[in-house]
């Protein structure tokens, strides 16, 4: 072992004290929090404009307090969740290559059937894999080209479900593509109008589409509510350090009763109302999935517009997170499982890797790690000693 | 009686003296205590002959989530067909052969990895019991249920047979135990008695 755990024993019952003392902190400030949500609760027309300028979350018609209670959902509904995982290319290894595989659940709610269980693996090795719009396809450009996977799939599984099908297809995590932020512009347009075409697709399925994300740590509430406290002055609220900066949205949102959700919101991202705008502009909620009697369990939500705007689909998508949330306790099922079904272990990696060793020896190609990953598989596997 | 030959799954680790193979769910029939498999053995034409002593599911800690709650039947059988949670059944090893004859002895050669197993036919298990000399095999068995094994497979191999062939086949096959267990009275008591409750 090198991980000398007996030199954290210090470190770690430091680390407790700390924890402890903040959650004191943060208790005060969550009350501070809520009683700004409710003292500035009708002032969303107000903070609209400001909201966006200052990267808050933008209000819609809701009072900024807004509960919903839990819907019912119809008897019978198609939830289809995806997830992915990846392989990142490695200049080390003995050659160039990615993998991505989504993994997805056809779950029919109310039916008794079997879900459908599904896992799409791909390999990228080509040039017009390895680049895109001349740049390689790694790290952050990976993550894009995975999640378009991802939501390429959803669509399609929406495509293969019956018309008259109630259906409900969620991702886990954002339908935003963050990462796109950091790339040329070029680029960005191209690979969010890809996006927004799957989203396309799914809506013409007559499917709804949601995203799920779990413990979020995102604050565009907490800017939104430092900026009502600053009079909606931007200039003000830019000046003046938030108290609540710190804050996580889901702290406030804790004191959502059992299945309901919060006001809807619109994502301040530049990319959202870049690309996705107007039909697909993204709205997210905070949503309680726990039962009674259970501490809270809060997830942020994501939906394009043409689910917020209407009353029906954005009912169902509330209600239908809830009811596969409820199978596990406080996550979706589905989601569990697509994830399972992605997920490339270490032994389904090394057979992946003998593979790769024996194609390559097939086809004549020399292989080869390279001289430091030849070492770090010596010195990575079954050591006993550390010096 | 039964002549449909079944695959029962795929060999994961293999020893002369058994073998350990995997399923993914269990059937009304298969994989079944004292049922006879077969392997094709590493020689062309050649086969290994068992018998089925243990099936176990593995623990799975997802699964373990769902006991005692009002889980829906889409998860039951999500769980059930879905999930790769593999059944593993062990078999003692009891024969071997190739297209001409049959011994009752261990194999020279493990089947291989992965390997499918098959449940044999009633043709196969007449064939197989036509002689006895395998109950030594069990008998001598280390970490088997090995009564329990030795009742379930001549029951398995009575019913491979027509009625009357049967109540004959368990008649010789008292006989043969009678006299490999001359010395121990009491157990060979206790099979008869099981064998006659069958």
């Amino acid at each position: 072992m090198t991980l000398e755990l007996s030199r954290l024993a210090e470190q770690m019952r430091e680390m407790g004290q700390e924890l402890a003392t903040r959650e004191e902190e943060y208790a005060k400030l969550i009350a501070q929090a809520r009683q700004w949500l409710a003292q500035y609760a009708d002032r969303g027309e107000q903070l609209r404009h400001p909201a966006r300028a200052f990267h808050a979350a933008i209000p819609t018609d809701d009072p900024l307090d807004a509960q919903h209670s839990l819907p019912g959902v119809p008897e019978r509904f198609t939830f289809i969740a995806a997830d992915g995982a990846e392989i990142q290319p490695d200049s080390h290894e003995m050659a160039y290559y990615y993998l991505i595989n989504v993994g997805a659940l056809v779950y029919r709610h109310g039916s008794g059937q079997t879900p459908e269980a599904h896992s799409q693996p791909t390999i990228g090795y080509t040039e017009s894999d390895l680049y895109d719009h001349d740049q390689l396809v790694s790290g952050n450009l990976l993550d894009i080209k995975r999640d378009l996977t991802e939501i390429t799939r959803l669509a399609d599984l929406c495509a293969a479900e019956p018309a008259e099908a109630t259906t409900i297809a969620v991702v886990d995590g954002t339908l935003i593509l963050w990462t796109l932020r950091d790339t040329p512009p070029a680029y960005q347009r191209a690979k969010a109008l890809d996006y927004v075409r799957q989203l396309d697709r799914i809506r013409e399925t007559g499917a709804v589409v949601a995203a799920f994300i779990s413990r979020p740590r995102r604050g565009e509430v907490m800017r939104l509510l430092h900026l009502a406290n600053e009079g909606s002055e931007v200039k003000q609220a830019n000046e003046k350090p938030n108290p609540l900066r710190h804050l996580p949205d889901y702290a406030v949102f804790e004191m959502l009763p059992p299945g309901a959700r919060s006001a809807l919101f619109v994502s301040p991202a530049s990319i959202n109302h870049d690309h996705y705008a107007p039909v697909h502009t993204i709205h997210f909620f905070y949503l309680n999935v726990a039962a009674e009697g259970v501490p809270p369990a809060i997830a942020r939500v994501e939906v394009p517009a043409w689910v917020a705007d209407d009353a029906e689909r954005l009912a169902l998508v509330h209600g239908a997170i809830v009811a596969q949330a409820r199978i596990t306790g406080d996550y979706p099922y589905a989601l569990v499982r697509a994830d399972e079904l992605a997920f490339i272990s270490s032994p389904e990696r090394e057979a992946f890797d003998d593979m790769v060793v024996s194609s390559l020896v097939r086809a004549g190609v020399p292989t080869a790690l390279s001289p430091k990953k030849f070492f770090k598989t010596l010195t990575r596997q079954g050591k006993r000693k550390f010096r | 009686m039964s002549d449909k030959r079944l695959s029962v799954g795929r060999v994961l680790r293999a020893g002369t003296q058994g073998f350990v193979f995997g399923c993914e769910a269990l059937q009304p029939e298969i994989p079944k205590f004292g049922t006879f498999v077969r392997a094709d053995g590493v020689a062309p034409g050649s086969a290994i002959y068992g018998l089925i002593y243990d099936v176990s599911l593995e623990d799975d800690l997802f699964a373990r989530h769902f006991i005692g709650a009002d889980t829906p039947e889409e998860v039951v059988r999500d769980q059930r067909v879905n999930r790769q949670v593999p059944i593993e059944v062990s078999v003692l090893a009891v024969g071997c052969g190739d297209r001409e004859t049959i011994l009752h002895c261990l194999p020279p050669q493990p089947p291989v990895t992965l390997d499918w197993l098959y449940q044999c036919t009633d043709e196969e298990v007449r064939t197989f019991t036509s002689r006895l000399d395998y109950f030594q095999l069990i008998l001598g068995a280390r970490q088997v249920p090995t009564d329990e094994l030795l009742v379930a497979s001549i029951r398995n191999a009575a019913e491979a047979r027509t009625e009357r062939e049967g109540e004959m086949f368990l008649v010789d096959a008292g006989r043969e135990l009678a006299r490999m267990l001359a010395g121990d009275p009491l157990r060979l008591e206790g099979l008869l008695r099981r064998l006659r409750a069958a």
